[in-house]
């Protein structure tokens, strides 16, 4: 046990954050933003992957993952849901995007409040009859939900079946940035942007009531429901703002690809992005951002070795999990109020 | 003098059954605003399931609970906490990965009308509520007498902060009555003193208290009337020295072995 002292990155960056005067924390959270948006840019160092575009792994899986395993960790982490069925808003997105990109003259940014909007609506409808479960239950459900939508969108003329929609057209230029399939930087800025803005609202959320509603319905459901929390609308929250995020990844994936088909849509994305979840930590955001980012990046990194990566891969998963049983970076469990001193703000 | 007072709370021969047991039959129950009532019985007598009947844990099989004029029957259980009734738990059920304000503040946000959206773009009503919240929890922690836990994990607390820290909770939510099931179990003389005298002040802050407890002299000490629940029923109901001489209370306490705890 005593290695986790020397482990303890967690409570290493978050004193470093509380001690800092405002103006050092501007800095960090600057230098930070910079140095990941230069990212793109250091193909030639030791981080490139082998066979697969540095720029594109960089884009798919990293950033979406990321971006991804964010909007599970509301589900999930926040408010202790096990939802299985998380692709489903992913692919609502990708669709929303695909069919109006290629039916109407909608461009990725007009598509994308649609796209967040139909996953949104989505996740209230699942979320009304279906989160008056717990636990096993709701996983059960929702692993139902993530199949149905998966095997509507395969068997549905709509959505040109097994085919696939083809000719998706990607996003247009913003100013100088332009959008091309050989140099995916502005992509990953993108995706960038769109993983600030989630972090930025849960960090909102979590510090004011919808986080103390989530936390307590976490840890003690009922007692949360008779000290007046309304649970059933807090986790219908929780889903639909998941679902949100999704149906974003969704919209900027599909734009991205230029292709979609209903295969991509599968339960084992849903399963990878819950270990992202799980092997980065629970719960935490910093912790959720490094563990997808290593499960995004680890199997390009190491595709030299072709068929034996997967192994290798699952072989990664199995000892950190028994090394660091709560993931990289755990939740906070630190002996102080998370509430934001309004007072002093 | 406590009958000019109002009715607070009013079961009204409520049944409870749950399958082939029951476990109240038919109890009438008043409450009046402002007094402490102590609820005992012995084991398996039904004190709890009162609570939980009270509070929308479980629908009473037959029977009106009415609550200050509304019926509870039909209310979900934040509304019956948001209408105005707060508990405790027998064995604690605090948030443990929380700190003892953020359990209090939870609590607190009951009766606050901003919402996810408020939170999110931190409307000037979303701010302001925080730091109301904040000081009303900050002020219940003072009042219990346990602020300086107040940045302490909950579940790090020691044995007798824990079970204050429930009674701050309940009072959190703004209650006008508070349930407190065995608030003072195993505490020692001591510390049951102390809670006495807490309850006592929550009294005279103005809530009124409903009260499960097996510590008699703890009872007779604060308690303005006593109800005396046994199998389910309801056999005495007054002030404590009356209850005390009750040959029926005696009965049920001592004559029934196999109740004894």
């Amino acid at each position: 046990m005593k290695i986790r002292n020397y482990w303890n990155l967690r409570d290493f960056g978050a004193n470093l954050w509380e001690n800092a005067s405002r103006p050092k924390r501007v800095a960090i959270a600057l230098i930070s933003i910079g140095f990941v948006a230069l990212l793109p840019f250091m193909g030639a160092s030791f981080l490139a992957t082998p066979i697969a575009s540095y720029d594109a792994v960089l884009v798919y899986p990293v950033g979406m993952f990321v971006l991804m395993s964010l909007g599970l960790n509301i589900v999930v982490g926040k408010s202790g849901m096990l939802d299985l069925g998380y692709v489903a808003f992913f692919a609502i997105g990708a669709y929303t995007m695909a069919i109006l990109g290629t039916t109407t003259k909608l461009n990725t940014w007009e598509v994308m409040p649609i796209g967040i909007a139909l996953s949104m609506i989505a996740g209230v409808l699942l979320g009304i009859p279906t989160l008056r479960l717990r636990g096993d239950y709701l996983a059960i459900v929702t692993l139902g939900f993530g199949e149905i939508v998966r095997l509507v969108l395969l068997n549905s003329s709509w959505s040109k079946g097994p085919n696939g929609i083809a000719n998706v057209p990607m996003p247009p230029n913003i100013g100088p940035l332009k959008f091309e399939l050989e140099n995916q930087k502005v992509f990953f800025w993108v995706v960038m942007a769109m993983i600030l803005l989630t972090i930025w609202m849960i960090r909102r959320l979590t510090v004011r009531r919808p986080g103390r509603a989530w936390e307590a319905i976490r840890q003690d459901e009922d007692a949360a429901e008779l000290m007046g929390v309304h649970t059933l609308k807090y986790k219908i929250w929780s889903f639909t703002l998941g679902a949100a995020v999704g149906g974003a990844a969704g919209v900027l994936y599909a734009s991205k690809n230029l292709y979609i088909a209903p295969e991509m849509f599968t339960l084992n994305v849903s399963i990878l992005i819950l270990a992202c979840v799980v092997f980065g930590g629970i719960g935490n955001i910093w912790g959720v951002v490094i563990g997808a980012t290593i499960l995004g990046y680890l199997p390009d990194r190491i595709r030299f070795i072709s068929d034996a990566r997967l192994l290798v891969f699952g072989l990664v998963l199995v000892i950190v999990m028994n090394f660091r049983p709560d993931g990289l970076l755990p939740r906070k469990k630190r002996e102080k109020a998370i509430v934001k001193r309004e007072a002093n703000a | 003098m406590a009958s000019t007072r109002k009715t607070l709370l009013k079961l009204d021969n409520v049944t409870m059954k749950f399958g082939g047991v029951t476990a109240l039959n038919g109890v009438n129950l008043e409450v009046k605003e402002g007094e402490i009532l102590a609820l005992i019985g012995p084991n398996g007598a039904g004190k709890t399931t009162v609570f939980n009947v009270i509070t929308g844990v479980y629908k009473q099989t037959s029977g009106i609970v009415d609550f200050d004029g509304i019926s509870l029957g039909n209310q979900k259980r934040y509304q019956v906490t948001a209408l105005g009734v707060a508990r405790t738990f027998q064995n604690i059920r605090l948030w443990g990965d929380m700190t003892a304000l953020e359990n209090v503040i939870t609590a607190t946000d009951v009766h606050k009308k901003s919402g996810l959206v408020g939170a999110l773009f931190g409307f000037p009503r979303a701010r302001r509520e925080e730091t109301e919240n904040r000081e009303r929890a900050m002020e219940i922690l003072r009042f219990i007498g346990i602020d300086e836990y107040s940045d302490r994990l909950a579940k790090n607390l020691p044995y007798g902060v824990q079970r204050r820290l429930e009674i701050a909770r309940a009072l959190g939510t703004g209650p006008k009555l508070v349930l407190l099931d065995e608030p003072a179990a195993g505490f020692n003389p001591a510390e049951k003193v102390e809670l006495a005298a807490t309850i006592k002040r929550v009294r005279d802050a103005g809530y009124t208290v409903l009260l499960i407890e097996h510590d008699m002299s703890l009872i007779m000490g604060i308690s303005d009337r006593v109800v005396v629940l046994d199998f389910g029923t309801k056999i005495a109901d007054d002030i404590p020295s009356v209850v005390q001489k009750d040959p029926r209370v005696i009965e049920a306490y001592l004559g029934v072995p196999a109740d004894a705890s």
